[in-house]
C-alpha cells in the first residue's frame, strides 16, 4: 500500500463519519437503486399472489378452440373431472346500454364471484348484477330487465326478461355486469361461445388420463379450430408473466428516473470531493513535499474515492434492504396483502458496484486537480475552495459548445413544429430532439455555472442584500466561492427543470382534459332517447320539478349539411346555462358574439372547412337551408361534440321540431349521496321507460380527472428522487465548507457577530444554493415544457400553473435552508478561539 | 534593568481593562493545565502595553479572557469597570463588537469582501454606520488610499495587516488587542505596523494591548508585562530591546 494511501486512510479511519458525509448523496442514490429493485419484487410478489386470474383448484384448462355446449357436457361426464366451469359471456341491449351477463357456478372452488345480498341465479330467467350495475343502472334485487340479446344477423332480437336475484362481488366490476349459471348464458345465445372450460379434478384422479380422454373428444374437430388441453398451473403462471410484465413495464419508467437521480448523485459526489480535497490541500502539498510522486498522489486519491463508494453503496445497499423487510411487515400490519421481497444477491452487488464505479468517475476530475497541487502550498497560508470564480478557455468550449448545440436543435423543433392539422408528424424523433437539447443545455450549465452565479445572485438576493449585513455576508460567501455555488445549485437546477416541466405539461394537459371534458361531459348526468329519437313532451317539466336537480337544460341536436361535409352535428344547447362549458375556451370571438343568424363553429369544423370569424356558412338539413354567419370559434371541440352552434330560433327554421332531443341536468348537492339522489331523480324522469337511458357523465369526468391527477403524483414523486439527492448534496456542501471556513466562522464571532447572526448567514448561504438552483431551473424548465407540449402535437395550449411554481420554488428554497440548519448550529457553538485556533 | 516587583493595582481607576484574581484551567483531573494562575494586572488607557513571556506561559489565554472571547474559570475580568466574566454568550458578543477591537497575526481578513467591507464589518453587524470622518482619517493615516475597493487577495501582508488595523480601529474601541500583529510580516511591514499601534495610543489616546513574543516589537511600547507559568514575572516601565531581552533571559534562566 503507498504511503499517501496509509496517510488518506489513517485521516478516514479516525473520522469514519466526514467519509459518510463525502458520500452522503452516493449512499442516497444506491438506497434508491437498490429499494426499486426491492418494490420491484415486492410489486410482483403481492401482484402474482392476489392476482392470479385462474382459481388455484383449477388443475386443467381447455381453450384457444372452437368450444361447443356439447363439447362441455362431454368434458363434465369425463372419469375424474369432479366439476367444470365454462368461460363465456355474452352482450345484451337493455335500454340504450350495453349489459354483459357472465357465466359463472356462482359456488364452488372454480367461481370467481361471491355473493354479497340474495341468492345466485338458478331459474333460466335469473340474474346476479355487480354493486356498481346496481348503482348505475337501477337494477336492484328484485327488479326486472327487459333486454334484447339480438339476433345472429345483428338486427335487435325478441326481448327477454330476467329477473335480479342477487349481488355478487366480480373480480371487476365496470357498472355493466351480471353474472347467471352457463345454462342461462348459453340460452340468452342462439349459439354460446366458450372461451374456455375449467377443470377441476377429482382428489387422486390421474390428470394424464383425464387430459388424453379430453384430447380425444376434441380430436374431431379440424387442425386449426381444435381447442388445446394444459395445465392450470401452466395458465396461472403465464396470467403472472402477463402481470409481470406490465410491472416490468412501469418500472423501466422508474428506473428511468432512478437514473436520473443517480447521475444527480455523481454530479453531487464530485462536488463533496472537490471540497474535501481543498481541505487537505496543505496535507497533500506536505507529502508532496516530502516526496510524494504525482502519480501516487492521484492513485491514492482515486482509491479513497472508490473506497468511499464501497462503503457508502453498501450501506445504502443495508439501508434498502432493511426498509425493504421492514415496510412489509408494517403494512401487512395495518391490513394490507404485502408480501416480504427476498433477499436478491445480485441487484445488492450490481448497486454496490454502481456505487464504487460512480465514485470513481466522480473523484477522477477532482483527484487530478489536487494531486497538481505546488508542494509550496504546504507552507502557504490555507486558501479555501471555489475562491476563484472564473473559469478557464476550455471550460467556456465546454460549456458554449453544447450550448451551441442545444440551441440548434430547440431552433430546429421550434421552426418545424406540427401546425393546425399536419399529416405525417413525427412526434416521437421531435420530442427526442427537445429531450437531446434538454440534456445538451444542461451539460452547458454544469460547465458555464460559475459564471451566472453572480448575475443571478445580482438579481435575486436582493431580498437579502436589504436584510442587512448578515445577508451580504451570506450572498459573498456564496458569490466568493462560485465554483462550489455552481457544483451544488446545478444538481437542485436539474431537479427543479423536471419538476417545473411535470407542473407545466400537467397544467397544460389539464387545461386540454377540461376542454374534452366539458365537451364530452358538460353536466353531471344526460337523459336521451338514442340516436335520432325525442323526448316526450312532460320530460323537461318533470325534471325541472325535482328537487334533487338543478341546472335542468334540455337541447336540441340535428345532423346538417354544410359544403363539402355531411352530418355534422347542429346543437342549440345553451351554453351559459352550464357552468362547466366556460373550460370550453375560444380561439376567437366569444359566447357573446352569438345571435340570430349566427353561428359558433368548433375548431375542428373551422380547420376542416376553412371557416374563420366573419365567413358565411349555408347549413343545410334535408333541403331547408340557412346561411348563417361564423360569430365564434372554439378552440376545439364544441359542447356534446358539436360541430355548429347556433340560436333555438334558427335551429327550428333549419326544421327542427319542437321536442327536445336530450336533458342536461347537474345533481342539486356536491358528493355521492347527492350524486345518487340525482341519478334516481333523473331515472324517475325517464318513467322507468328503458327506452330512456341516463348517462352518468360525472363518472366519466371524475375519472379522467382523478387518472391525470394520479400521474402527475406518481411523476413529481419520482423526480422527488432527484430534489431529495439534490438538498442532501445541498446539506453536505454547506457541512463540509462550514467545516473549511470554521476560522471565518471564530473571525466573525471575534469581531462581534451573535451566535445568532452566524447561524442565520450560513443557513441563508444554504438557502441561496437552493435560490440560484431554482432559478436556473425554472428558466430552464418552463421553456422546454413548452416546446415539448408543442412538439408532442396535441394542440394544447400553454398553461403556466404560476402557484404551483411559486410553491415548488419556496419548497425547494425552505428545504435546502433546512439542510443548512444543522451545520449552521454545529459551526456556531464552536467557540471563537477554537475557531481561530483552528489550521 | 526597570523591572518593578511591585504588584500592580487591579482597581486604578485610570486601567482601561484589568485582570483581578484571574484563573483559567484547561481540561480536567490529571490532565488539568492552569494556563492562568491567579493573574491580577491592569491596563492604563491611552497606553500601549505588551503581554510578553516565553512559549506555553499564558499570554495568549490572558489577551482572550480580556477580550471576553474566552471564559474564566475564577476570577474577574473587568472591561471600563464592568465585569465580563459573568456575562451571557450575547452580552459578550456586543462587547467584542462596540468596545474592543482585534488584530490577529493571520490577518483574518474575509476573503470575499473589499478592503472598505471588510473594515465596516463590526460596524455592519452592529447596524451601525461608519463615522465618515474617522474612516476616512484612517485610511489617511494607514495608508490605505486607492486600496479600498481590493479584495485581501490582491493587497500585500503588510496592507492586509493595516486594513485590519483599521478594521479594528473603526469602532472606536475601548480597548485594541493585537495577537502577534507582526508575525507574519517582513520587518518592514511589521515596523510599521507597530509604529501605527504606537500612533495610535499616543497621538488617538487609543488603549492598546498586544501579546508578542518579539522583544524588538514590544521595544515599541509604554509598559511591558511579563508573563512566565501562567503567573505575573514583573514588568518593564519605557522598555528598551536591550532590557525586555534581559528580563526574558532571565525568566528562562530561573526557571
Amino acid at each position: 500500500m503507498n504511503t499517501v494511501l496509509r496517510t488518506q486512510l489513517a485521516g478516514v479511519s479516525r473520522r469514519p463519519a466526514r467519509m459518510l458525509l463525502t458520500g452522503l448523496a452516493v449512499l442516497v442514490a444506491s438506497f434508491v437503486v437498490y429499494a426499486t429493485v426491492l418494490a420491484q419484487q415486492i410489486t410482483e410478489r403481492s401482484v402474482l399472489d392476489g392476482l392470479s386470474g385462474t382459481p388455484a383448484a383449477v388443475d386443467l384448462v381447455v381453450r384457444e378452440g372452437t368450444i361447443t355446449a356439447k363439447d362441455l357436457a362431454a368434458v363434465t361426464a369425463v372419469p375424474g373431472v369432479s366439476r367444470t366451469s365454462a368461460l363465456a359471456q355474452i352482450g345484451v341491449q337493455y335500454g340504450g346500454q350495453y349489459l354483459n351477463v357472465t357465466a359463472d357456478p356462482g359456488s364452488g372452488p372454480l367461481s370467481l364471484v361471491t355473493v354479497t345480498s340474495g341468492r345466485y341465479p338458478s331459474a333460466a330467467d335469473e340474474i346476479a348484477v355487480t354493486p356498481r350495475t346496481v348503482q348505475l343502472l337501477g337494477l336492484n334485487v328484485g327488479s326486472t330487465a327487459a333486454v334484447d340479446p339480438g339476433s345472429e344477423t345483428g338486427k335487435p332480437g325478441k326481448k327477454v326478461t330476467l329477473r335480479v336475484v342477487g349481488v355478487v362481488a366480480p373480480p371487476q366490476d365496470f357498472g355493466y355486469d351480471t353474472y347467471a349459471p352457463s345454462a342461462t348464458v348459453f340460452a340468452l345465445s342462439g349459439q354460446p361461445y366458450i372461451q374456455q372450460i375449467d377443470i377441476d379434478l377429482d382428489a387422486g384422479a390421474d390428470g394424464d388420463q383425464a387430459r388424453t380422454r379430453i384430447d380425444q373428444i376434441f380430436a374431431p374437430v379440424k387442425a386449426d379450430e381444435r381447442p388445446h388441453v394444459a395445465t392450470g398451473a401452466d395458465v396461472r403462471l403465464e396470467e403472472a408473466r402477463s402481470s409481470a410484465d406490465q410491472i416490468d413495464q412501469v418500472f423501466a419508467v422508474v428506473a428511468m428516473f432512478v437514473a436520473i437521480a443517480v447521475a444527480a448523485a455523481g454530479l453531487i459526489a464530485a462536488s463533496t470531493f472537490r471540497i474535501v480535497f481543498a481541505q487537505r490541500m496543505r496535507q497533500l502539498a506536505l507529502l508532496r513535499a516530502v516526496g510524494a510522486g504525482r502519480g501516487a498522489m492521484f492513485r491514492a486519491l482515486a482509491t479513497e474515492g472508490a473506497l468511499t463508494g464501497l462503503v457508502t453503496g453498501t450501506v445504502g445497499v443495508l439501508a434498502a434492504l432493511a426498509a425493504g423487510q421492514l415496510v412489509p411487515l408494517a403494512l401487512r400490519g395495518l391490513g394490507w396483502k404485502v408480501l416480504s421481497p427476498g433477499v436478491p444477491v445480485l441487484p445488492a452487488l450490481g448497486t454496490v458496484l454502481l456505487a464504487v464505479v460512480m465514485t470513481v468517475l466522480s473523484v477522477l476530475a477532482p483527484a487530478v486537480s489536487a494531486s497538481r497541487v505546488a508542494p509550496l502550498e504546504a507552507l502557504r497560508a490555507a486558501a479555501g475552495t471555489g475562491a476563484r470564480t472564473g473559469i478557464g478557455a476550455l471550460r467556456w468550449v465546454a460549456g458554449l459548445l453544447p450550448l451551441a448545440a442545444a440551441l440548434l436543435l430547440a431552433g430546429y423543433v421550434y421552426t418545424n413544429l406540427p401546425g393546425p392539422d399536419e399529416q405525417n408528424y413525427d412526434a416521437q424523433t421531435m420530442l427526442l430532439a427537445v429531450v437531446a437539447s434538454g440534456a445538451l443545455a444542461f451539460v452547458a450549465l454544469i460547465a458555464l455555472g460559475p459564471v451566472l452565479v453572480r448575475p443571478v445572485l445580482a438579481v435575486f438576493g436582493w431580498p437579502l442584500r436589504r436584510l442587512g449585513p448578515v445577508g451580504r455576508l451570506a450572498i459573498g460567501g456564496v458569490g466568493g466561492s462560485a465554483r462550489r455555488a455552481a457544483a451544488v445549485s446545478v444538481v437542485v437546477a436539474l431537479g427543479v427543470t423536471l419538476v417545473a416541466g411535470v407542473l407545466v405539461g400537467g397544467a397544460s394537459i389539464r387545461v386540454l382534459g377540461d376542454r374534452e371534458l366539458a365537451a364530452s361531459a358538460p353536466a353531471d348526468f344526460e337523459l336521451t332517447g338514442g340516436q335520432g329519437s325525442t323526448l316526450p313532451a312532460g320530460f323537461l317539466d318533470r325534471a325541472k320539478a325535482a328537487k334533487e336537480l338543478t341546472r335542468v337544460t334540455p337541447y336540441r341536436r340535428i345532423e346538417a349539411k354544410i359544403p363539402d361535409f355531411d352530418g355534422v352535428p347542429v346543437t342549440d344547447l345553451d351554453m351559459a346555462a352550464l357552468p362547466r362549458l366556460v373550460d370550453l375556451d375560444f380561439r376567437t370571438g366569444s359566447l357573446a358574439d352569438l345571435g340570430p343568424g349566427k353561428v359558433v363553429v368548433a375548431g375542428w369544423i373551422s380547420e376542416m372547412a376553412g371557416l374563420g370569424v366573419g365567413d358565411t356558412v349555408q347549413v343545410d338539413n334535408k333541403g331547408k337551408k340557412v346561411t348563417l354567419t361564423v360569430a365564434a370559434v372554439l378552440g376545439d371541440d364544441g359542447p356534446l361534440h358539436s360541430g355548429l352552434l347556433v340560436t333555438p330560433a334558427d335551429l327550428t327554421a333549419l326544421g327542427a321540431g319542437t321536442a327536445y332531443s336530450g336533458l342536461l341536468a347537474d345533481a342539486a348537492t356536491d358528493g355521492d349521496t347527492g350524486r345518487t339522489e340525482g341519478l334516481r331523480a333523473m331515472r324517475a324522469v325517464g318513467g322507468g321507460q328503458s327506452d330512456y337511458t341516463v348517462d352518468v357523465l360525472a363518472d366519466q369526468r371524475d375519472q379522467v380527472a382523478s387518472s391525470l391527477t394520479a400521474l402527475l403524483g406518481i411523476a413529481l414523486g419520482l423526480i422527488g428522487l432527484t430534489v431529495l439527492i439534490a438538498v442532501v448534496g445541498v446539506g453536505a456542501t454547506t457541512a463540509l465548507s462550514v467545516v473549511e471556513r470554521v476560522r471565518e466562522s471564530g473571525l466573525l464571532r471575534a469581531i462581534g457577530m451573535s451566535r445568532g447572526g452566524l447561524r442565520a448567514m450560513l443557513t441563508a448561504e444554504s438557502a441561496l444554493y437552493g435560490v440560484i438552483g431554482a432559478v436556473l431551473g425554472l428558466l430552464l424548465g418552463v421553456p422546454y415544457a413548452w416546446l415539448a407540449l408543442q412538439a408532442i402535437g396535441v394542440n394544447a395550449p400553454l398553461a403556466v400553473p404560476v402557484w404551483q411554481l411559486a410553491a415548488a420554488f419556496l419548497i425547494l428554497v425552505g428545504l435546502t435552508a433546512l439542510a443548512g440548519v444543522l451545520p449552521a448550529r454545529r459551526a456556531a457553538r464552536v467557540s471563537p478561539v477554537t475557531a481561530l485556533g483552528t489550521e | 534593568m526597570q523591572t518593578h516587583s511591585a504588584p500592580p493595582t487591579g482597581r486604578d481607576a485610570l486601567a482601561a481593562v484589568a485582570a483581578v484574581d484571574l484563573v483559567k484551567v484547561y481540561g480536567a483531573g490529571d490532565t488539568a493545565v492552569r494556563a492562568l494562575d491567579g493573574v491580577t494586572v491592569g491596563f492604563e488607557r491611552a497606553r500601549f502595553t505588551a503581554i510578553m513571556g516565553p512559549s506555553g506561559s499564558g499570554k495568549s489565554t490572558l489577551m482572550h479572557c480580556l477580550a471576553g472571547l474566552d471564559t474564566a474559570t475564577s476570577g474577574q475580568v473587568l472591561l471600563g469597570g464592568s465585569d465580563l466574566t459573568k456575562q451571557s454568550d450575547k452580552v459578550l458578543t456586543k462587547v467584542r463588537r462596540e468596545r474592543i477591537g482585534f488584530v490577529f497575526q493571520s490577518f483574518n481578513l474575509l476573503p470575499q469582501l473589499t478592503a472598505e467591507r471588510n473594515i465596516t464589518l463590526p460596524l455592519d453587524l452592529g447596524g451601525r454606520k461608519p463615522d465618515a470622518e474617522l474612516l476616512d482619517r484612517l485610511v489617511t493615516t494607514l495608508g490605505l488610499g486607492g486600496r479600498l475597493g481590493h479584495l485581501p487577495s490582491e493587497l500585500s501582508g503588510g496592507q492586509q495587516q493595516r486594513v485590519a488595523l483599521a478594521r479594528a480601529l473603526v469602532s472606536r474601541p475601548e480597548v485594541l488587542f493585537a495577537d502577534e500583529p507582526t508575525g507574519n510580516l517582513d520587518s518592514r511591514s511589521g515596523a510599521e505596523v507597530l509604529g501605527l499601534l504606537r500612533t495610535s495610543a499616543r497621538e488617538l489616546g487609543q488603549t492598546v494591548v498586544m501579546v508578542t513574543h518579539d522583544a524588538g516589537a514590544a521595544a515599541y511600547a509604554d509598559r511591558v508585562v511579563l508573563l512566565a507559568d501562567g503567573q505575573l514575572a514583573g514588568e518593564i516601565h519605557q522598555p528598551s530591546i536591550a532590557s525586555v531581552t534581559d528580563a526574558l533571559q532571565s525568566l528562562a534562566a530561573a526557571r
